[in-house]
């Protein structure tokens, strides 16, 4: 039987109550969200936090807000499974609502928040690479104010973040996406259901809707370094110019390049890098679908 | 320090004194004594200790008791109504979808949640519903078709 070890409980109703009883407790005290990560990692005894604090009882943290023109707003405490099922993601930000119907189970994902998975910085995250090929950037309230940056830059090791003692993720902004472009996210496990990916590839692709030229392309990867990376590399592939077959494969060549996967006792470094390539062909593939199909994004 | 919650649960309310560390499941099995909700690997992996919370499956091993204040959980004691077998447990019996049971209730439930948004579900959407639910006796094709002739009976029932 697993069991928690006793902690001292807050339900702040404020984010500013939040983040003071944040730095009052010290670094023994941690936010809770979802808790399908912590609470496994507390049974496991891999950290043992002298204090939870509920960050559920504040008020409008989990809304998908639209914005028009501009994009939309996500709270940190929005449920994977809100983005997967929301109609508004669906069809504006199709990619999202992919990585998200990929992430562990059904009864994981309804407990399971997006702040949580970006917050807990898991090399392997599902949401990472989609959130990073749509530009995201993100807000974190802290005891000394707001600050705002791209999501890629909160990862600094794996499970480790940028963010400073007290500091909590308040919102993610993921810009409307251009007109004539598409994005894809496929994952790679043992299985379909339930496993945490062995590769993850996203990819996002701007075509000029009259030459068909690629005016922007962005590859984010997981599980293959130990943070989730862009491929820069493969970008630079495809910029600029025809989507011609021999560039498509470079730029799968590129990814492999750009990923530096670890050999653990679920693939080996170099299958890894082989996956990258296969998954970022087929990535760009489905990516190029979209875009051509108009704004089905 | 212990937490006062009030939940409703089949239907019941109660207010119940929670230590935080308390997962739900734990409280249902033993606070509440309804011990049909099993822990398997406490992890969240297996999927046995699945119960709804507002309509949705949750995996009790990995959500606090606290979280569950104010708000209707059902877990499979919930199902039968005055001795009545719900029809997906009527079909489990039927196509003998049980073999070790251990894993039943969280099959049953997570299947409730699907039909009840989607009575018409295929037997791809019933996969992907059940896919955070382990059988370890392989029961799974049985369990399908229990789930989906329950989708059928309550389709045909709709249309009289």
């Amino acid at each position: 039987m697993k069991r928690l070890k006793p902690f001292a409980y807050f339900e702040p109703v404020t984010l500013a109550e939040a983040i003071k009883i944040l730095v009052d407790q010290g670094s023994g005290a941690y936010p809770l969200a979802g808790g399908t990560d912590l609470l496994v990692r507390m049974k496991r005894g891999e950290i043992n936090p002298s204090a939870l604090i509920n960050l559920k009882c504040i008020d409008g943290l989990n809304r998908i807000e639209p914005e028009v023109e501009k994009g939309m707003q996500i709270g940190p405490l929005t449920t994977i499974s809100a983005l997967e099922q929301s109609s508004f993601v669906q069809s504006a930000y199709p990619v999202l609502a992919e990585a998200a119907g990929l992430l562990g189970s059904p009864s994981i994902r309804n407990l399971a928040t997006l702040g949580g998975n970006i917050g807990r910085a898991s090399p392997a995250s599902d949401m990472a690479p989609a959130m990073m090929v749509l530009m995201t950037r993100l807000s974190v309230d802290g005891p000394e104010g707001k600050r705002e940056f791209p999501l890629d830059s909160i990862f600094s090791g794996p499970g480790r973040t940028t963010l400073k003692p007290g500091e909590v993720i308040s919102s993610f902004f993921v810009p409307k996406m251009a007109a004539h472009s598409g994005a894809a996210y496929l994952r790679l496990g043992r299985r379909e259901g339930m496993d945490c990916a062995l590769v993850g590839v996203a990819v996002l692709l701007n075509l000029s809707p009259k030459s068909g030229d690629v005016q922007g392309a962005r590859i984010a990867l997981a599980s293959v370094a130990p943070v989730p990376i862009r491929a820069r590399k493969a970008e630079a592939e495809l910029l600029s110019g025809a989507l011609t077959e021999e560039r498509i494969q470079k730029a799968a060549v590129a990814a492999a390049l750009d990923s530096m996967p670890v050999s653990d006792m679920r693939a080996s470094s170099s299958y890894r890098k082989e996956m990258v390539m296969v998954l970022t062909l087929r990535a760009i593939e489905q990516a190029r679908a979209r875009a051509e199909g108009g704004n089905n994004h | 320090m212990k937490v006062l919650i009030d939940l409703t649960v089949n239907g019941e309310s109660y207010q119940q004194e929670v230590e935080p560390q308390t997962t739900l499941l734990e409280l249902l099995r033993h606070q509440l004594h309804l011990t049909g909700t099993k822990e398997g690997c406490g992890l969240g992996d297996c999927g046995t200790c699945v119960v709804l919370v507002g309509g949705k499956p949750v995996n009790s091993c990995l959500m606090l008791a606290v979280d569950a204040n104010r708000r209707e959980v059902t877990t499979i004691e919930g199902l039968e109504t005055n001795g009545q077998l719900h029809p997906l447990q009527q079909n489990f019996l039927e196509k003998g979808a049980v073999q070790c049971g251990f894993c039943t209730p969280a099959m049953i439930l997570s299947a409730k949640s699907l039909l009840d948004k989607n009575a018409g579900a295929s037997e791809m959407e019933i996969k992907e519903a059940l896919s955070g639910v382990l059988c370890r006796c392989g029961s799974y094709k049985k369990i399908v078709a229990a789930i989906l002739a329950t989708g059928r009976g309550r389709e045909a029932g709709n249309e009289k």
